[in-house]
């Protein structure tokens, strides 16, 4: 071969050894005090500090601009708290949040065309009992019926469950849940009796707290039509 | 850097760089060979999945090879197995060379390698037989990541060793980076296990943390190794002090300090908080002093006085990190995000990233290295301007083939008229082009083992010779 | 760089920041996340996926399908996932909390997959054909023909042969891998809106 080993491009000659790097780059900083190209050095170290400002201020606009604010809830960058359109939780409808309530629990028994089964349980479309006086409706969801009872021509004779807060009921329901199923059945397959609203069902819930024992047609009827 | 020698007044002995490589020898060509046959498999990983991206019906037929399961061997083949082995190598060799001792521990190097090697060979079986994790970057099954992690704070300690047991008290830039990388990985790696696989997290937190630690695997680690190896050769090679090397420790410092935080650049617009990514984005911006500080650095390997093609290798190398860095700054903004996300565009970043930024250099860094470590020339220097050649066209194919993709992509991903048939179509041409370039560097890795074969052959003609004491080139 | 140990501990103190700010407050406002209950609906949202579409899940994950399919819908405005009939509305946070690893995915060389259970049912794309659309490919998405096997024909040919032609006496049918990948994809659908999901009001926009 007719290169040196010391310029062999197949060795990849180096140009200074490990020691003089290390010694040549520890005095750079050494000597910038007082070097010939000091001044030119400043500068560029001033120009580096002016170019790192400048991106510490592109950044802190950019963060400021699209961070939503650090809030948990804002996945829009252009976001801010309480800035969604519908904040509040929508008002809920009865006859929907009813009608669920009634094919949770009722439909077994009064059936989903509202008319029982006859000689077993009573309907509810066109029943006095359901459409009549909110006081007699809304205590019978609470507590339960039992015993013999009219509705129109018939006559059954059962036991209706309660749906309150009573010992050995499955269900305690809430009141905005009570008086938006009685609201429901009060407006569905031709019932057109008012709705119940859920500060009669706490008025009524409160007059009666100490009851655990179902109503009868007796008792209910004393309540007026 | 204030200089604070050992000894109060006089400065060391002269280390003897050849005592050693000679020490080091087997440990580093352990890992070199180790990294070599990585890159060979992970290359022809990624081809496979370069030709699958625009003839989906190869190799479909097969399940160990359907499209999403390539995707993450060929990702995990390279950086688990190319880079890290290479990295190793790499980051050991300097810290031993400006430590100015023989390497403590390279018994526990060659275990660690092993069954850091090990471990990787099960991960890509394990990943073409299914057990991907989903996590860009962190795709290896779950089985091997513990053994990974111990594997790597094996080799890890050899360098951490070298830093701490230095003959000179100042150091340089390469130690820090070299340092930084070999302390950082195992404790991304340990959360991301920890709080993706061992105890996960809920829902999409998964998704930050796995940003944030995919990210910290480019910029912590592979990032800093490639750092270490273009700041050591560009003045040794070049015999010139760096040009602004009082930056240099604020380039490092910001990229410690900001550089983790631009993980969250990936979540632009999905279930996560929008502070997420914008943080992620702002880090981004300010990482760019960063790539500034090592531009300003690092320019005199664009001079090459000596023609050295290792520096060549270097300057591509850097050119390529510092063109991803403004890359990854400018898409990560919202306004071309909206265009650039979930395209090819990010595949384009992440093989900028691997196979740019990250490999360039350190095949400059393996052709300076390999001949004072074994004490042979390489076989043909012809092969190494090959080899820059079909590295730096294949990247420059590949990245722009899927960058080019991308663009086109997302562009047409945000027009709601355009159907993902056609989308195909029109991409395809691009994709043809990333093949090409997938298919030169796989080309450049065959001049490279042809080199290495030709180097490592026994002395049996006079093309190396044996250096004369009074002919010896600078170690 | 001189003091060894302050060196790591000030690599150890970069990576706790960022660790801390970004991993740790998100986790701490996301790490909880628990469904959200409407009263209206009476019923608890997300709902978790059935069991097949579960196991489903796990067929998505294994075949690596986040790679071409991401499954986050972006805002309105922000691209055009609304247009494309992939969601009304972005992806957020609560969506995700039962998947055991979220599959938000990387690409989309094919169409979101948030919302593709309501999609495939408004279309009328139901079971078997997307047996078809798996077991043959389409455009840029590969055949997946190891999902499905030949099997003999005993007594009459089952409901979920494929109309594909094969030997004499025997039909294509999907294995049970395929079925929980089927029952997962059309499962997919984000069904409800929760308060922090819904669109902002134009007069709370910071001005852009």
């Amino acid at each position: 071969m007719n290169t040196s080993p010391a310029n062999d491009p197949r060795r990849e000659p180096a140009a200074i050894s490990d020691d003089d790097l290390l010694a040549k780059h520890g005095q750079t900083v050494a000597e910038k005090a007082g070097a010939e190209d000091g001044a030119r050095h400043g500068l560029l170290l001033i120009a580096a500090v002016f170019v790192f400002s400048g991106l510490v201020l592109a950044s802190t606009i950019y963060l400021n601009r699209y961070s939503g604010h650090f809030n948990a809830s804002i996945y829009n960058e252009n976001g801010k708290p309480g800035g969604t359109a519908a904040a509040a939780p929508k008002a809920l409808d009865p006859v929907a949040l009813g009608k669920r309530q009634f094919q949770m629990a009722c439909i077994t028994c009064h059936q989903a065309n509202g008319l029982g089964v006859p000689g077993a349980f009573p309907p509810l479309a066109g029943s006095d009992w359901a459409n009549g006086n909110e006081e007699r409706a809304i205590r019978i969801v609470l507590h339960g019926l039992g015993g013999e009872v009219k509705v129109g021509a018939a006559v059954f004779n059962g036991a209706m469950p309660s749906f309150g807060k009573v010992p050995g009921s499955g269900y305690n329901w809430r009141d905005d849940q009570i008086a938006a199923v009685l609201t429901y059945i009060r407006q569905e397959w031709g019932n057109q009796a008012g709705p119940v609203t859920p500060e009669q069902v706490t008025a009524i819930r409160t007059q009666e707290a100490t009851r655990t024992k179902p109503w009868t047609a007796a008792e209910l009827l004393a309540f007026g039509h | 850097m204030t200089s604070a020698p050992l000894t109060s007044t006089a400065e060391p002995p002269a280390s003897d760089p050849r005592a050693i490589d000679r020490a080091a020898r087997w440990a580093l060509l352990l890992l070199l060979a180790s990294g070599l046959v990585w890159l060979a498999v992970g290359g022809v990983l990624a081809l496979i999945h370069s030709i699958q991206l625009h003839t989906p019906g190869f190799l479909a037929a097969s399940a160990w090879f359907t499209f999403g399961r390539t995707q993450a061997a060929a990702e995990t083949a390279l950086v688990y197995g190319w880079a890290a082995n290479a990295g190793f190598a790499v980051a050991l060799w300097l810290l031993g060379r400006l430590g100015g001792a023989p390497l403590r521990g390279l018994g526990l190097v060659k275990i660690g390698g092993a069954f850091w090697n090990l471990g990787v060979t099960l991960g890509v079986i394990g990943i073409l037989a299914g057990d991907l994790t989903s996590f860009s970057l962190l795709q290896t099954p779950v089985y091997v990541q513990p053994l990974l992690l111990i594997a790597f704070a094996a080799v890890g300690t050899a360098g951490v060793l070298a830093w701490s047991g230095r003959r000179v008290g100042r150091t340089f830039a390469a130690q820090w980076y070299a340092v930084a990388a070999l302390f950082a990985f195992p404790w991304i790696y340990s959360v991301a296990q920890a709080m993706l696989f061992a105890l996960p997290v809920r829902g999409t937190m998964q998704a930050v943390v796995a940003a944030w630690a995919g990210q910290n695997v480019l910029s912590l680690w592979l990032g800093p190794l490639a750092l270490a190896a273009a700041y050591y050769l560009v003045p040794k090679i070049t015999g010139r002090t760096l040009a602004a090397y009082d930056l240099a420790a604020w380039g490092f410092g910001v990229l410690l300090v900001v550089g983790p935080w631009t993980g969250g650049r990936h979540l632009v617009g999905g279930p996560v908080p929008a502070w997420v990514p914008t943080v992620g984005i702002a880090c981004s911006l300010l990482l760019l002093f960063h790539f500034m500080v090592v531009a300003i650095n690092l320019r005199d390997a664009l001079g090459n006085p000596t023609g050295s093609t290792a520096l060549r290798f270097v300057a591509l190398g850097v050119a390529a990190y510092i063109l991803g860095g403004l890359v990854d700054a400018a898409s990560a903004m919202r306004g071309i995000a909206e265009f650039v996300q979930f395209t090819y565009f990010a595949e384009a970043q992440t093989m900028l990233a691997i196979l740019g930024g990250f490999t360039l250099p350190v095949f400059g860094a393996i052709y300076f290295l390999t001949p004072r470590v074994t004490g042979k020339a390489w076989g043909s220097d012809g092969l190494i301007k090959l080899h820059l050649g079909a590295a730096g066209l294949g990247l420059l194919l590949l990245v722009g083939g899927l960058a080019g993709a991308g663009v086109k992509q997302g562009l047409e991903l945000n027009d709601a008229g355009t159907t993902f048939a056609a989308i195909f179509e029109s991409v395809r041409p691009w994709l043809l082009v990333a093949t090409a370039g997938v298919g030169l560097q796989l080309l450049g890795g065959v001049f490279l083992a042809v080199n290495l074969a030709l180097q490592l052959q026994p002395d049996s003609d006079g093309a190396v010779v044996v250096p004369q004491p009074s002919a010896e080139p600078v170690p | 760089m001189k003091n060894s140990p302050l060196f790591f501990v000030a690599l150890f103190g970069a990576l706790a920041l960022s660790f801390g700010i970004v991993v740790l407050v998100s986790l701490r406002q996301l790490g909880q996340l628990d469904a959200y209950f409407d009263a209206g609906e009476g019923a608890a949202f997300p709902s978790r996926t059935p069991g097949l579409a579960a196991r489903g899940l796990l067929v998505y994950r294994d075949l690596g399908c986040a790679a071409c399919h991401t499954q986050q819908v972006r805002r309105p405005g922000f691209g055009a996932d609304r247009e494309r009939g992939w969601g009304e509305r972005q992806s957020v946070a609560r969506d995700y909390i039962y998947q055991t690893r979220v599959q938000l995915g990387q690409t989309r060389i094919g169409p979101d997959l948030t919302n593709f259970g309501e999609r495939a049912a408004k279309a009328g794309t139901d079971q078997a054909k997307l047996f078809l659309n798996l077991f043959a490919g389409q455009g840029s998405m590969p055949a997946y023909p190891f999902l499905f096997e030949v099997r003999r024909i005993v007594g009459q040919p089952t409901k979920q042969a494929l109309p594909v032609k094969s030997r004499a006496g025997y039909e294509v049918g999907p294995t049970r891998r395929a079925e929980a990948l089927a029952a997962y994809l059309l499962s997919l659908k984000a069904d409800f809106t929760y308060p922090e999901a819904q669109p902002l009001e134009p007069a709370t926009e910071a001005k852009k």
